[in-house]
């Protein structure tokens, strides 16, 4: 698949993710990515590790809400008030809301990740249209952010299991931390470098492989396009209703059209279950 | 037009008090020029003002002029000067941006707008004049430290530049490929291209250098080509008169991602022994490196090591510093073997009191393979692994090694060096093994000679 075509499918995912707060329509896209990214994410890319660091995210978002909400009329628990900011009330309204708040975290990211790990980092950066073409590199240096830090990742570890310590426990982790990402950013500062140094950005590139752009390409475009578009019109029009659970929790209303503007975004993995 | 002209150049980095750059007087016409000086005297710094790198992309105070192939370098961004300046990083592995070969060196033709059929032809020609047209369908994952110096050379001729600067191209690669790099530079040189070359390596460059330019504190005076700079040169480690099996190697295969690229080896090492690894780029002298510290597990056979503490310097010394300072990086390593040794004394011995305070990763790449080094020699290991470790290192520094090795032999530890450069390895080793095509032969013992 295009990386261009790939770019209209994320768009049209985080348009729908953050133009409503119905946490159906934000799990229909989660869904869809999850699913893309499963079908045709790259071996070794990290896939993993971005799944969990979203659901750390998500879980996140879900206890911020819980702890510092107090509205809903279904208690159940109560903090003792003299704690600060987090006594009080925690009600499942609360929790209800977290939830699609983090649902709502988790669909954007992910609708977002096949970027990254279904293209490789230089398709995005050849996908880039010339106006943009200025800011390659430092696309090019935040995509490299990713496999540089876990490439430097290993190596400090390595390194440090070779000089007598290993992190065993989580306040052993900084240690680790701090140069795995300063030595990511190093990277990517010399990648930027180096792309600079090769004239990039100078003006309208021409390209040594030709990127193919299928008929394929072309349905995904269409249909992110139109899934996006129709979705955005229902909730202008109020076609697609959001959701808030306060006072009292109630379920989700939901409208077809719009479930079926979502539905749309699942076409790019369906050229893979041919 | 001069190529390179420079008056009264001085430069800051940002939050920094010192001058990195002290009043640079230099003018440059054509041909070869060589760069040399200790590590951290600047000559990074320089060659980064002749793209303009400095001061477009690192910030900092500039002032003075500077002008390449006519133009006000503070005036023209990298991206128009990489026109005509091509210009090859210390950190190969770093500078690709594709994942095959013959597409990264396509990538700077990409961006200047070269017809397809142009391209192919030139990236043909530079493939081939840097000795790896044959890498051409690989993957630059799969490529040595040294095949990827000269992909990113190859990148560059393919570019076509007037002005070719290259910092430290010589550190990564095997004397067959710095042979061939020097040949390609000076075929560039005779085709007009004017080339700018900084080097601690500098013996090799100054036979074919027109002229020689020595950089300290900033500053730069020349010094006379074709006169070889003495290199001092410690005393051998003496080897122990009946060495102990310090590790060993039975029938082992081992390569990265389960592709053995070393073949059913037979190898040892004895207590007080420093073993040079030799053989061309990508033979395998890492993966043999990292096979006997037990990073990478054989793939056949059975690896040996006598008790004790193993040290390893991996090819990227960053992976190793995480400290604040260089004090703190050794004093680390110290507590963590709990080693009753002084910082102090690690410092004095490789020449690092003067940047003992410093954080490790403001420090030039010499300066900064040192603290590594030392950061790994702490403590009294019994075994150490050292991958390239004169990679950047000016000759006060390759002493100073030299001398760690040979204390480290004579209190009955064990070395292995792998390491391209033939200096090192006549002043420190005791047997000499070649890799090549996944086998192992002994070229010659020195212990004799040593003693």
């Amino acid at each position: 698949m295009s990386t261009r075509s790939l770019a209209a499918w994320s768009a049209s995912g985080l348009v729908i993710a953050l133009s409503t707060s119905n946490p159906v329509y934000r799990a229909v896209v989660l869904l869809c990515a999850l699913n893309l990214l499963l079908a045709r994410g790259r071996r070794g890319s990290g896939t993993r590790l971005l799944l969990v660091s979203i659901g750390i995210a998500g879980l996140i978002a879900t206890l911020v809400t819980l702890l510092l909400s107090h509205t809903g009329q279904h208690v159940l628990v109560r903090l003792p008030a003299g704690i600060p900011a987090i006594g009080g009330p925690l009600t499942l309204e609360a929790l209800a809301f977290g939830m699609a708040t983090g649902l709502g975290i988790a669909a954007a990211l992910l609708a977002v990740a096949p970027l990254t790990l279904v293209s490789q980092p230089h398709e995005l950066v050849d996908a880039l249209p010339a106006p943009l073409a200025r800011t390659g590199a430092a696309v090019g240096a935040a995509l490299n952010l990713i496999p540089g830090t876990l490439r430097s990742a290993v190596e400090i570890r390595e390194a440090q299991r070779m000089r007598g310590w290993r992190a065993r426990r989580v306040v052993d982790w900084p240690a680790v931390a701090v140069p795995v990402v300063l030595t990511a950013i190093e990277g990517s500062m010399t990648l930027a470098e180096a792309m600079e140094s090769r004239a990039y950005g100078t003006g309208a590139r021409t390209h040594f492989s030709i990127q193919r752009w299928a008929r394929y390409d072309t349905v995904v475009s269409v249909t992110a396009a139109l899934g996006a578009g129709g979705f955005l019109a229902l909730v202008v029009t109020g076609g697609a209703p959001g959701w808030f659970p306060f006072p009292v929790l109630s379920a989700p209303a939901i409208s077809v059209p719009a479930l079926l503007c979502c539905a749309l975004l699942v076409v790019p993995s369906l050229q893979v279950r041919r | 037009m001069r190529t390179i002209s420079f008056a009264g150049l001085h430069y800051t980095y940002p939050e920094t008090a010192s001058r990195a750059l002290d009043g640079v007087d230099l003018e440059i016409d054509s041909g070869l020029t060589l760069l040399t000086g200790a590590s951290g005297s600047g000559k990074s710094t320089l060659l980064r003002v002749c793209n303009g790198l400095i001061p477009h992309f690192h910030g900092g105070v500039i002032g003075g002029s500077a002008r390449v192939l006519g133009r006000e370098v503070v005036r023209a961004p990298t991206r128009e000067l990489a026109r005509d300046v091509g210009f090859v990083f210390q950190d190969p592995e770093l500078q690709a941006v594709y994942p095959s070969v013959e597409r990264d060196a396509a990538f700077g033709l990409e961006n200047l707008g070269v017809a397809r059929g142009e391209m192919l032809r030139r990236v043909g020609d530079a493939l081939e004049m840097c000795g790896i047209a044959h890498l051409r369908s690989r993957a630059v994952g799969t490529l040595s430290g040294g095949e990827r110096q000269r992909l990113a050379l190859a990148g560059v001729l393919a570019m076509r530049p007037r002005l070719l600067v290259l910092d430290e191209p010589l550190s990564q690669l095997d004397p067959e490929g710095s042979a061939a790099l020097l040949a390609t530079l000076h075929a560039a040189v005779r085709a007009g291209t004017t080339v700018l070359v900084a080097e601690h390596r500098h013996h090799l460059v100054l036979e074919r250098a027109d002229r020689c330019l020595l950089m300290a504190q900033g500053r730069v005076t020349p010094c006379a080509p074709g006169r070889p700079v003495e290199t001092a040169r410690a005393a051998a480690p003496r080897g122990s008169a009946l060495p102990e099996l310090s590790w060993r190697l039975r029938d082992v295969s081992a390569g990265p991602a389960e592709v053995a690229v070393l073949h059913d080896l037979d190898l040892a090492g004895g207590t007080g022994e420093v073993v040079a690894l030799t053989g061309p780029n990508g033979s395998g002298k890492t993966t043999l490196l990292r096979t006997i510290a037990g990073l990478l597990p054989p793939l056949s056979g059975r690896v040996e090591r006598r008790p004790g503490r193993i040290a390893y310097l991996p090819q990227n010394p960053s992976a190793l510093l995480h400290r604040g300072t260089v004090r703190s990086e050794i004093a680390w390593t110290l507590r963590r073997t709990r080693s009753a040794g002084r910082p102090d004394a690690v410092l004095e011995e490789l020449g690092l009191t003067a940047v003992a305070d410093r954080d490790p990763r403001d420090l030039s790449t010499g300066q900064r393979q040192r603290a590594a080094l030392a950061s790994v020699l702490a403590g009294d290991p019994s075994l150490v692994l050292l991958d390239e470790p004169t990679r950047g290192m000016d000759d006060a520094a390759r002493a100073a090694l030299t001398a760690a090795l040979a204390r480290i032999a004579d209190r009955g530890a064990s070395a292995v060096v792998a390491t391209h450069d033939p200096q090192l390895v006549s002043a420190v080793a005791n047997r000499v093994v070649d890799l090549a095509d996944g086998t192992a032969r002994e070229r010659r013992s020195l212990t004799a000679a040593a003693r």
